[in-house]
């Protein structure tokens, strides 16, 4: 880990590093510790996230932060200052804050509950009012819903607005405890992606903590997996995680299938297509026929003069001389670059085809990808795990 | 306790019982059988609009001194845990112990007369609002609490932003209770001389003149439903939240 990392506190993104420096909690009368000499930096604007088996130590690590629990010792730095510069309650109105039960206050409005932080900072009202307008359309809220109370929203709008709810004051970093935890299956990958996508945005240094690899995954740029006596297995990258697991235990948290979760990771671009042999309406049917010998994919696919692909053409549309306008195939699925990989297999197993063309932006042909090619990269070392996984695999 | 503290006691109390008694005769010749007697209810309603105002008094203020009281201890209890235990106890104590037993056993200290009525009715009224005040700041979500000091409010701006204004269904339910029971134990203040609607019940001859005592006792009921009406309005007018059509 570089040691000088760049914090961007007080930029206007607004959000800083967070470090740990051999952070321990120690409770009471418990000889193991609930998080042992933890040492990892988030950098400014990343989403980690801090997985692991339930009593891993993974809130506790996570609520030392905004001190919540009171670290026995070490530190734990936010930019360059220590959590310990401050009262508790200063330190948390500068730290964002998302728990499962959301825990909204019954007796505010949502625009109350939004403006909680900056009632506290003194903002003025009309400040805070503005602000919370702003925020409820951020986290795709009807802004109407400013003056009801928290009993009249449904699970997933009260969850937006615990999100709306830890941004007020724009903090230098957030904590989000399984926020999406006791949302239904639905309606928690619908949160997700649109917290991923208002990450985007916003870009805040997340310190996330979730039990469930797969959310893991998906949310973070850099995972923390946790085991048992508060220590970090692992921490890497997602795809470092699936393609290099440090040990058994991370072997086994990350999972059997953890190739195929690193599809999820990738898109089509990332992966080396084949070339299709091309074929032109009106072309000589003896050109195409070269084209084929020695080419990956059997079939040659017949495009328009802009190079979108028209359909697949088969054995009996190479018997006349010229190549025919209908090809005899149909197109099959149709795959973007931007796509992500475990998408595409789907689209291809769907489509019950071995071949897929992938095309760019502008709809111009850019390769073909093959259940052979996602195959072949599911069984290469690096994503090979076990082999009684990959058995099972509906894959070849 | 010394039997001559008692005596001394029953004296003093007999002094204002006795001194409270009209010496006019039972107006109404009642015949035996006759409950109610209407020709003296409508020539003698006005005889009981000093001690209706007196037994308003009384309630009013031994609620506000017991409501003072209970919520400082509950808040005490509350910051400090092991008080719990034998604040209960202590509440419970003091309600156990018999009214006319208590206006004695306070008549050395503070005399005849209003101010003890009101320490005692305030005695009685701490035990249900210490325990609903109680109930009501155990009843706050732990996940509200989690959320509250996780936004950096501090433990006091907790209390009267957060967990309070939660507790008032269950602080007012106690009230409600409290209050309706005082109008009816401030019946008997007046053997320490206090007055109120119990000059009408149990003055001179009225027990066994019906009407007085029906008249008195109607007053009462109507305040104990006029004070829960009230209360239960200022509890509707605190809890707007309360009565919102759930999602």
């Amino acid at each position: 880990m570089p040691s000088d990392e760049v914090t961007e506190r007080g930029s206007s993104s607004g959000a800083s590093a967070v470090r740990y420096a051999g952070a321990t909690k120690r409770y009471p009368g418990s000889a193991k510790a609930a998080v042992d000499e933890l040492t990892l930096e988030v950098p400014a604007g990343e989403i980690c996230v801090l997985v692991g088996p339930s009593g891993c130590g993974k809130t506790t690590a996570m609520r030392m932060v905004n001190r919540m629990v009171e670290p026995s010792a070490g530190d734990i730095l936010i930019g360059e200052r220590s959590v310990r510069e401050r009262s508790p309650a200063q330190l948390r109105r500068e730290i964002g804050y998302v728990i499962q039960q959301i825990g909204l206050f019954p007796h505010r409005t949502i625009e109350q509950n939004i403006g909680a932080v900056p009632q506290l900072l003194g903002w003025k009202k009309e400040r805070t009012s503005a602000r919370a307008a702003e925020l409820l359309e951020l986290v795709g809220l009807d802004p109407d819903l400013a003056g009801r109370y928290p009993a009249q929203l449904s699970g997933g709008q009260q969850q937006r607005v615990g999100v709306a709810r830890a941004l007020a004051a724009d903090p230098l970093v957030m904590l989000m405890d399984e926020p999406f935890g006791a949302i239904d299956p639905i309606n928690r990958e619908r949160l997700q992606n649109e917290f991923l996508r208002l990450q985007a945005e916003i870009g805040k240094t997340v310190l996330f903590v979730t039990h469930d690899i797969d959310e893991a995954i998906k949310m973070g740029d850099r995972i923390a997996i946790m085991r048992e006596g508060g220590k970090v297995a692992q921490y890497a990258t997602p795809a470092e995680l699936l393609m290099d697991p440090a040990d058994e235990f991370v072997e086994d948290f990350v999972g059997a299938d953890r190739a195929l979760k690193r599809l999820a990771l990738m898109r089509v671009a990332d992966i080396d297509l084949w070339e299709a042999p091309l074929a032109h309406v009106g072309q000589a049917t003896g050109e195409v026929r070269a084209k084929l010998s020695g080419a990956e994919v059997p079939y040659p696919l017949l495009v328009d003069s802009e190079r979108r692909p028209l359909g697949w053409l088969s054995e009996r549309d190479l018997e006349g001389a010229q190549v025919p306008a209908r090809p005899d195939s149909p197109l099959g699925p149709l795959l973007d670059r931007d796509d992500v990989m475990r998408d595409a297999l789907a689209d291809l197993l769907q489509g019950e085809a071995q071949y897929a063309a992938v095309v760019d932006h502008e709809g111009r042909i850019d390769g073909v990808l093959s259940v052979e090619i996602i195959s072949e990269f599911l069984g290469s070392p690096a994503a090979k795990t076990e082999e009684h996984s990959a058995t099972e695999r509906p894959h070849g | 306790m010394a039997s001559p503290v008692l005596v001394a006691a029953a004296g003093e109390v007999g002094k204002g019982f006795f001194h409270e008694r009209t010496s006019e005769s039972l107006p109404c010749q009642a015949k035996p059988d006759e409950v109610f007697c209407f020709d003296w209810a409508r020539d003698h309603i006005d005889r009981f609009g000093t001690p209706a105002l007196q037994h308003i008094e009384l309630v009013v203020f031994s609620v506000l001194l017991g409501f003072v009281v209970a919520f400082a201890l509950a808040l005490l209890a509350h910051r400090q845990g092991w008080l719990r235990p034998p604040l209960l106890a202590l509440t419970g104590v003091l309600y156990t112990i018999p009214s006319i037993a208590f206006f004695f056993l306070l008549l050395p200290i503070t005399g005849l007369g209003r101010d003890t009525a009101i320490i005692v009715l305030a005695a009685y009224t701490l035990q249900i609002i210490y325990r609903n005040t109680m109930l009501g700041l155990a009843n706050v979500p732990d996940s509200v609490k989690d959320a509250a000091r996780g936004m950096g409010l501090t433990e006091r701006q907790l209390l009267w932003r957060v967990e309070l204004p939660l507790a008032t269904p269950e602080i007012i339910a106690g009230l409600r209770i409290a209050t309706v029971s005082t109008v009816a134990i401030a019946t008997l203040a007046v053997f320490i001389g206090a007055g109120g609607l119990g000059t009408q019940i149990y003055g001179s001859g009225n027990l066994t003149f019906p009407t007085s005592v029906i008249i008195a006792g109607g007053i009462g009921i109507l305040m104990a439903f006029v004070f829960d009406g009230l209360l239960l309005l200022a509890q509707r007018a605190t809890t707007p939240w309360r009565r919102v059509r759930p999602a």
